[in-house]
């Protein structure tokens, strides 16, 4: 393991019934980086996820956050992480404020209504509709509440699933900017995506995954963005 | 930590609940079901006793203010005993609701629903009427599972099963919080029920038997509450949980019940009414009629009791020959007829026993044998009832036949036909009929019947155990 790492995939083996799905994975995400993990439907993604929140357990190898293994100390990494994911799946019948008291009261976490007020306006959900029902959302209204919810956390990591899969351009743009202040700001963001484009944007790193195996790396240089051409090539299997 | 986590998934379970008008209609609907139940049972009880006890003294007091009469019309005139029902039958009938509660009692039969219904007196099963016990035993499991099933199967289809996990809450917190919400549902039914109990506590039920009546109804619910939320962790999709929900609800209350009572009665038969009927009526008939003292049956009687008092003729004895022949045959009659009743309770008793261990395959047997032996409207109560009945007519019967025997002259007895005036001779004073004993029938003691209930308590138990084992299985295999 890296001695710097946030988080940390050491031999990274999982494993269900005959099927492997992931392969012998080796990377490290430090402090402060925006990692993301691309592949395509079935490349092990959420399975990497998953595994990383402890939600699955390794079969070999380790998943480590902030040094704790996430198979064996499971509840110690999920206090540690905030997790956003793909299809933002918070209770309709509750309103946006509503769902954000609830899932930080079984958090343990202990947030005035001045703190919550204060992260719903830095992710910019209008204030008309904090107490209406979430089934009355925009996919985007309700990505900004789950990132109010990872916010209030004050999780030290971040886990992305597709954070950008269904939103507008503007409401992209508007994410994207606010990963990158959080990275600034120390966060550890980790996002598994299958959009090159979004990720070339806000990514320190791109790891490519395909069948359960990383398959390639991009990194960026200085502030300037990674190539999305060359990631899109090594996405696709073409050679440039 | 465990219980503040469970306590805030438990809230939520409920302002979900609360929000859907689904499942607050279904727990409105249940818990007004119960209480209607348990109100209409207990005005139906509480005038079924009072009724009863007011006929039982009428009937007594009519029996005697009967006039100066032949003692053996006072033996057909009869006599009625009516069985109270007990507190805890405003909850339980039991076997009360079509066995019956009063016999007529008069010379030479046993009028009882020992001869009726006969295979259907082992059955537990009563699907017909809308009783608390009926509604808490088979409904209310069916209104939990309706409110319960998608409890943790709707998060892991919303998706919200996964970031719940994330967020730190344990597996185990989860299925608390969850169990908690849907035991608290499940309060709502069986709270007025526990109200009633309360009430049968202070209507002269030992407080000791109506706790543990109590506590068996709220252990079986909170089976029922595992069962639900288990199943609804264990299976991946809300259609599936609810199919077998259904499926286990079906066998546990309605199939296994009626197949423990199929079963009972094919491996125990029991003769049919009019098959009992017949062999009762011919070995009656081979006893000789007890009116006829001229029957061959009583040839021999006739010859000892005449060798006894050293006399020649029946004319000479000292006593009245005709009571003698009747007092000697209604002897006989009962020992046929008790012996007939007590084969066929011993084959109800077999067939109960046979369709009570079914308990060992559902919890809703072992509850309902439980709540019947308890609340005193077992089938073997009810065998009580009979014998106690039984004992009071011939008690009252033999009681007319040896007023017939001592104080009727046998020559105005046998000439009683003759004329109106030689019929009116023939009578006795009406004070006579004093004889007939006061009524009452008293359930067993609740000591008894808390030890006749120990073998359903293990069967109880046992569902715990199954339950608890369920529950451990749901918290390792739940998964988002």
């Amino acid at each position: 393991m890296h001695t710097n790492s946030v988080i940390c995939a050491d031999a990274l083996t999982v494993r269900v019934d005959d099927r492997t799905l992931l392969d012998n994975l080796n990377f490290n995400v430090g402090k402060g980086e925006v990692f993301a993990l691309l592949g395509g439907n079935g490349a092990g993604k959420s399975t990497t996820l998953k595994t990383f929140l402890g939600l699955m357990k390794a079969s070999s190898g380790s998943a480590t956050v902030l040094g704790k293994n996430a198979s064996t100390n499971t509840n110690d990494v999920q206090k540690s992480v905030a997790y956003l994911p793909e299809s933002v799946t918070l209770y309709g019948h509750l309103s946006g404020l509503e769902n954000i008291r609830y899932f930080l009261s079984v958090a343990g976490v202990d947030k005035t209504d001045e703190d919550i007020f204060a992260a719903l306006r830095k992710v910019a959900l209008q204030e008309n509709s904090w107490k209406k029902a979430l089934s009355n959302y925009s996919k985007g209204m309700r990505q900004k509440t789950a990132i109010a919810l990872a916010l209030l956390r004050n999780a030290p990591v971040l886990f992305l699933d597709e954070p950008t899969s269904g939103l507008d351009p503007a409401a992209i743009d508007e994410f994207n900017a606010l990963v990158s202040e959080l990275a600034a700001n120390g966060a550890t963001i980790f996002m598994v995506t299958h959009d090159v484009y979004g990720a070339c944007q806000v990514a320190h790193r791109i790891v490519l995954l395909s069948d359960g195996k990383l398959t390639g790396s991009f990194e960026r240089v200085a502030d300037t963005p990674i190539d999305t051409e060359a990631v899109h090539a090594a996405f696709a299997g073409r050679t440039l | 930590m465990i219980l503040r986590v469970a306590n805030t998934i438990c809230a939520e379970q409920w302002r979900y609940w609360l929000r859907t008008k689904v499942a607050a209609t279904v727990l409105m609907l249940g818990a007004v079901l119960t209480l209607a139940a348990l109100v209409v049972n207990a005005f139906h009880i509480e005038e079924a006793a009072h009724a009863r006890e007011h006929l039982q003294h009428k009937a007594e007091e009519r029996f005697k203010a009967q006039p100066d009469k032949h003692p053996h019309r006072m033996v057909h005139y009869g006599h009625y005993v009516f069985r109270a029902p007990t507190p805890l039958s405003v909850i339980e009938p039991g076997v009360d609701t079509y066995t019956g509660n009063a016999i007529f009692l008069e010379g030479h039969r046993q009028n009882s629903a020992m001869f009726a219904e006969q295979r259907q007196s082992a059955g537990l099963t009563r699907f017909s009427s809308l009783t608390p016990s009926f509604l808490a035993l088979v409904l209310a499991p069916l209104f939990i599972i309706l409110i319960g099933y998608g409890s943790v199967s709707r998060e892991r289809e919303a998706g919200t099963l996964t970031l719940l996990l994330s967020q730190g809450t344990s597996r185990s917190q989860l299925l608390l919080g969850k169990l908690l919400a849907l035991a608290a549902a499940s309060a709502v039914f069986l709270m007025p029920l526990l109200l009633a109990c309360f009430y049968v506590a202070f209507s002269g039920e030992s407080a000791s038997l109506v706790a543990l009546f109590s506590v068996s109804y709220a252990v079986y619910f909170l089976l029922w509450t595992v069962v639900v939320t288990a199943c609804s962790a264990l299976f991946e999709k809300s259609s599936a949980s609810f199919t077998i929900l259904i499926v286990i609800w079906m066998s546990a209350c309605v199939l296994l019940p009626r197949l423990g009572s199929s079963v009972a009665t094919n491996l125990a038969p029991s003769m049919g009414k009019l098959e009992a009927d017949f062999k009762v009526e011919e070995k009656l008939r081979s006893l000789g009629d007890g009116h006829d003292v001229n029957d061959p049956a009583f040839k021999k009687l006739k010859q000892d009791l005449l060798a006894k008092y050293n006399v020649d003729s029946v004319d000479d004895l000292p006593v009245n020959f005709r009571g003698v022949v009747a007092q000697y045959s209604e002897q006989r009659q009962a020992e046929v007829l008790s012996e007939f009743a007590e084969n066929r309770m011993q084959q109800e008793l077999e067939q109960a026993h046979i369709a009570r261990q079914f308990g060992w395959l559902s919890p809703t047997v072992a509850i309902r044998s439980i709540s019947t032996v308890l609340a005193g409207t077992s089938l073997e109560t009810h065998h009580r009832f009979l014998r106690e009945a039984e004992a009071l007519r011939l008690e009252f019967v033999q009681g007319l036949n040896k007023v017939h025997v001592e104080k009727l002259d046998y020559k105005l007895d046998m000439n009683r036909n003759a004329s109106e005036e030689a019929a009116d001779k023939a009578v006795v004073d009406a004070s006579n009929w004093a004889l007939l004993a006061e009524f009452k029938f008293e359930p067993e003691k609740s000591a008894v019947r808390i030890s006749n209930a120990n073998l359903y308590f293990l069967q109880l138990l046992f569902w715990v155990g199954i339950t608890v084992l369920l529950l451990r299985i749901a918290v390792r295999r739940l998964n988002p």
